[in-house]
């Protein structure tokens, strides 16, 4: 009986996902979220198409530090020429491609941890938990610059000292969810039927945090990229990729602010800013989502603001024991709670 | 004896919401008179709960709305003072013990610095009288060797002692009116009785009116004098409280009785009333309790019985009260 | 020591020698004494097929912890527990799983014992879908059979517990906890957490599903009046020792033990009509970390002697199943008393 029920589930997850980006288009902040990530994962993609330029291309010494224009819609570099809106568009593909892979890595090895912790307990418990104490300690800025010096200044180092630090919070929320749901009463009642670990851990434990883990990886994304950013803005990132961090540091160091070459530096700035808004926009959805007394009183304010006040008075007078029977056998059909526009 | 302490005339609370509107409170009217034990009867969810935050004026606008006749504590009309001067009285004029002492209680600040600042602030007393006080309170209601137990915090304390502690507190300011809202239900049975007997001592004591929320007939029989029961926002009967638990007119009222298990019972089955409290915002037409009713007519189906005076202060919501039977 | 030693059946389900349950506290510094909550000290207890085994006392005097040993999810410090005969904890594991499906579990709090995100079917069904060997459509039979049983309906299926009342989830844990037939069923105070109305109710269609599946309760409560009404042993126990044990009857019409009178005057009863006497006890219950030695119920007891300090008290039976450890009832041997163990302690002694 394992085969098709493990299907059933994957597409039952995979519904569960579908309602809940359902869910994030159905609230107006998350719509602006969703709208913005996708353009931006658009933009990646599509970048040879969208870049009117080539964006590696340094030989254009007769394009240097034009302003904005029809041809440079967002102006070129002083130094090199390079075209600024290649760049911001090359640009969106490390921010994505290392926000997103950090952020994934981390949440698989932060639930692993964090479920192995609370779940196993004991021994692995403890173990996880010192780990995460040490790790919490030490700073990742100097260990970054010492590991790229060591290892190469490469996309895949910064990555995976990201994703070697950046796990502790994500298992420690994890492992307290976990204990949380390994002493509720229907684990127990599960065990009693002789159910397996795996079994507990797969239909009760995980789906039971799964939420925590999909926002805490949206959350987690932005994060990584303003770090991404700062690193490659310190010289720290890959010397050969186009990032928005570079971008700024490039600016930085050929005197952009010197020459008043604004659009230089406000691109990449507007870019990260973008980015890690729409990331951040879904996250804080999602938590409303998740958290069902914040989204009850998110809605509540929301009603009040068109609460009708006719409605009201009607259902007051018909609490009233004077109040003619009939209304109140004729409240079947109630008029509508919200005020339908301006013709109350 | 006879004046009034708390009146409370027509108050009507609903909370909106996104489905249709939560019909809370519908229509209630409250008396206490001087040193008076009035309780509140019902299940969860029949709102008795919210008619003491009404009265404590503690329920904000969004979520709720509320309507209210007259809101009178002492002659003094509450209904239209605003949120400052509210909390003047308060604390000063009337005071709650709520079920969960460890919310209630400041958890950062010693029990007894907690009691001397309302010494400190309504009887303008100094540090040390004030502590005098205190520790003279916490005796009162049976916490033994007071003076080290005042400089405890409130998790160092058991339950029954935390308790203890919020009664102290809320008689320290000689209120006129306690509501207390199911001030026994987290404690154990033993405890429960301890805590009753210090909580009847002291209202009786100071002459204080009392309101007291609860679902537990066991507590009212041993606290209240008069009984109001509430049955999905409406008071369904008002009767002094040993003629309720000898001669309840309303099914509901004989239902609640019979459906708690006394020592006395014989073995038997245990009396049920069937199915359960209706949802507050789909309410049955006509009177409320009529699904579950064992008398009910056509007429309960269709119209909502009035609260009628009866004698002997007597107030009944039903077309087909139970006393004529049980007089004779 | 074996309690309801004299009519031993042979039809005893369940029954308990000298079990202890010991916790380990968490140390406060790495080289702090270790101590240890003695949840539960040297229960032995039997459990007739067909009855209803009650379990009184208040928080902390180690009834769910008895309870859990019971089912086999904590394994006990020392003492045996053996179901059907066989000692629960030295079978195999398959042995150990199968017993453990002929028992069965009914939460107090209907709020946290139904997993939010699975239907009513899911779980209904939970228990012969992990035992497996059972198609979908007879699944779908026996749950529809059993929601019959505790009164829902058949559209309550694809909804999920967020949408009923405490009393529907607790009928929907108890439908679940009978699916395997089992021949054991604890129920953990199964109406505390619910409504007055309610109650009843609950309580009835428990003893209902009693008499038609012939099960065996062990029925944990506080309130003495449920436990009298439907229990025909009981065990009265405070700070995790049995205080009086035996037939219900017994124990309502004879209680011997100063706890056990306490608790019966404590209750607050609805009768107004009967007066009352009541004894009120003095303070709180004692941590169970390190209880008091001697008899554990002594700080509190009206009737305290010199010697409950120090010396525990034993159960001895008094009458044709009832056991009481106390004192006053076993007396202190001639030295003792030589040695002033029979005076009454001061009045303020619990303070």
């Amino acid at each position: 009986m394992s085969k098709p029920n493990v299907i059933f589930q994957i597409v039952r997850r995979g519904g569960s996902l579908f309602s809940l980006i359902k869910k994030l288009w159905q609230h107006p902040k998350g719509r602006v979220g969703l709208i913005l990530v996708s353009l931006l994962v658009l933009t990646a993609v599509l970048a040879p198409v969208l870049a009117p330029y080539d964006p590696y291309d340094v030989t254009q010494r007769a394009a240097k530090g034009l302003r904005p224009s029809l041809q440079h819609p967002l102006g070129t570099s002083i130094t090199t020429g390079q075209d600024i809106l290649s760049m911001l568009i090359y640009g969106s593909r490390v921010s994505l491609m290392i926000g997103v892979s950090t952020g994934i890595a981390i949440a698989f090895l932060g639930a692993l941890m964090g479920v192995m912790a609370g779940y196993i307990g004991g021994f692995a418990d403890s173990l996880i938990m010192r780990v995460v104490d040490v790790l919490l300690v030490i700073p990742t800025l100097p260990l970054i610059i010492v590991l790229t010096n060591l290892l190469g200044r490469s996309y895949f180092v910064i990555i995976l000292v990201f994703v070697a630090f950046g796990w502790t919070g994500l298992a420690r929320v994890i492992r307290s969810m976990v204990l949380v749901l390994k002493n509720s009463n229907y684990v127990k009642a599960a065990e009693l039927a002789g159910a397996s670990r795996w079994y507990i851990m797969t239909k009760h434990i995980l789906p039971g945090t799964s939420h925590l883990i999909i926002m805490n990886t949206t959350l987690t994304c932005a994060g990584i990229m303003v770090a991404e950013a700062g690193l490659s803005f310190l010289g720290l990132g890959d010397p050969t990729a186009i990032s928005w961090g570079k971008m700024l540091a490039e600016a930085q160091g050929g005197g952009a602010l010197l020459f008043g070459a604004w659009w230089w530096i406000l691109a990449p700035g507007a870019g990260i800013f973008l980015a890690v808004f729409s990331f951040m926009r879904i996250g804080i959805v999602m938590e409303e989502v998740f958290n069902p007394r914040m989204k009850a009183s998110s809605g509540i304010y929301k009603l009040f603001k068109h609460l009708n006040n006719r409605y009201l008075d009607e259902v007051f007078r018909s609490m009233d024991d004077e109040g003619d029977p009939v209304t109140s056998e004729g409240s079947d059909t109630p008029p509508p709670p919200l005020s339908g526009g301006g013709h109350d | 004896m006879t004046d009034t302490v708390l009146e409370v005339r027509n108050l009507k609370v609903a909370f909106p919401c996104p489905g249709g509107v939560i019909r809370a409170v519908e229509g209630i009217d409250l008396t206490t008179k001087k040193g008076e034990c009035v309780a509140l009867v019902g299940e969860s969810g029949c709102g008795k709960s919210v008619t003491a935050f009404s009265i404590m004026k503690l329920l904000r606008t969004p979520p709720s709305v509320s309507r209210i006749d007259k809101l009178q504590l002492d002659g003094q009309d509450l209904s239209h003072l605003t949120e400052r001067d509210m909390e003047r009285i308060r604390g000063k004029e009337m005071a709650m013990i709520f079920q969960d002492a460890m919310t209630a209680l400041n958890p950062v600040m010693t029990v007894g610095k907690q009691i001397d600042e309302v010494y400190r602030r309504h009887g303008k007393l100094g540090k040390r009288e004030a502590r005098r006080q205190t520790v003279r309170a916490l005796e009162l209601v049976g916490v033994p060797e007071a003076k080290s137990r005042a400089k405890s915090f409130p998790h160092e304390l058991s339950g029954g002692m935390r308790q203890r502690v919020l009664i102290a507190l809320a008689f320290a300011c000689m209120p006129k009116l306690i509501i207390a809202d199911e001030p026994t239900t987290s404690l154990d049975v033993t405890i429960q009785a301890q805590v009753l007997d210090v909580l009847k001592v002291m209202q009786q004591e100071h002459d204080v009116s009392a309101l007291l929320i609860t679902h537990d007939l066991s507590v009212v029989a041993n606290m209240a004098d008069t009984v109001y029961v509430m049955y999905s926002g409406k008071i369904v009967e008002r009767a002094p409280m040993r003629e309720l638990f000898t001669a309840p007119q309303h099914p509901y009222s004989l239902g609640l009785l019979a459906s708690v298990p006394k020592l006395s019972d014989e073995k038997q089955s245990f009396v049920q009333i069937p199915d359960t409290v209706p949802h507050p915002m789909h309410k049955p037409s006509g009177c409320y309790f009529h699904p579950r009713c064992s008398s009910s007519s056509d007429r309960c189906e269709r119209h909502m019985p009035r609260l009628e005076v009866g004698a002997n202060d007597r107030q009944i919501r039903c077309w087909h009260p139970l006393h004529q039977e049980r007089e004779t | 020591m074996i309690v309801n030693g004299n009519n031993r059946h042979s039809d005893a389900l369940l029954e308990m020698e000298s079990v202890s349950v010991n916790f380990p506290v968490k140390r406060a510094y790495p080289f702090s004494k270790r101590q240890w909550i003695q949840a539960v000290t040297d229960v032995s207890l039997r459990v007739s097929m067909g009855e209803t085994f009650g379990i009184v006392g208040e928080s902390g005097c180690g009834k769910s912890t008895l309870a859990n040993a019971m089912i086999g999810m904590i394994r006990p410090t020392s003492g045996t527990v053996r179901f059907q005969g066989d000692d629960l904890f030295s079978l195999n594991r398959q042995a150990f799983k199968a017993a453990r499906r002929n028992m069965q579990m009914v939460f107090q709090d209907p709020f946290s014992s139904l997993n939010p995100r699975f239907t009513v079917y899911d779980i209904i069904r939970e228990p012969l879908y992990i035992r497996g060997g059972v198609s979908e459509s007879d699944m779908k039979g026996k749950v529809l059979e059993l929601l019959n049983l505790v009164g829902l309906d058949e559209e309550d299926l694809q909804r999920y517990p967020s949408d009923f009342s405490g009393g529907q989830r607790q009928r929907i844990g108890i439908a679940r906890a009978i699916i395997l037939n089992p021949s054991f069923l604890v129920c953990d105070e199964p109406v505390s957490g619910l409504d007055v109305s309610v109650h009843a109710q609950i309580l009835n269609l428990l003893m209902e599903i009693q008499q038609s599946l012939n099960l065996t309760y062990v029925f944990i409560s506080h309130n003495l009046a449920v436990v009298k009404n439907i229990c025909q042993h009981m065990h009265v126990m405070y700070l995790g020792k049995t205080m009086e044990a035996g037939a219900a009857d017994s124990v309502f019409s004879n209680p011997l033990h100063p706890y056990t009178k306490a608790l019966l005057s404590a209750i607050l009863d609805i009768d107004v009509s009967r007066p009352r006497e009541r004894v009120l006890l003095k303070g709180d219950t004692p941590s169970p970390i390190d209880p008091p030695s001697g008899c554990r119920f002594w700080q509190r007891c009206p009737f305290a002697m010199e010697g409950c300090k120090t010396i525990p008290a034993e159960l001895v039976n008094v009458e044709p199943d009832h056991h009481v450890a106390c004192h006053l009832i076993s007396g202190f041997s001639s030295e003792q008393k030589a040695a002033g163990f029979a005076q009454p302690l001061s009045p303020q002694h619990g303070e």
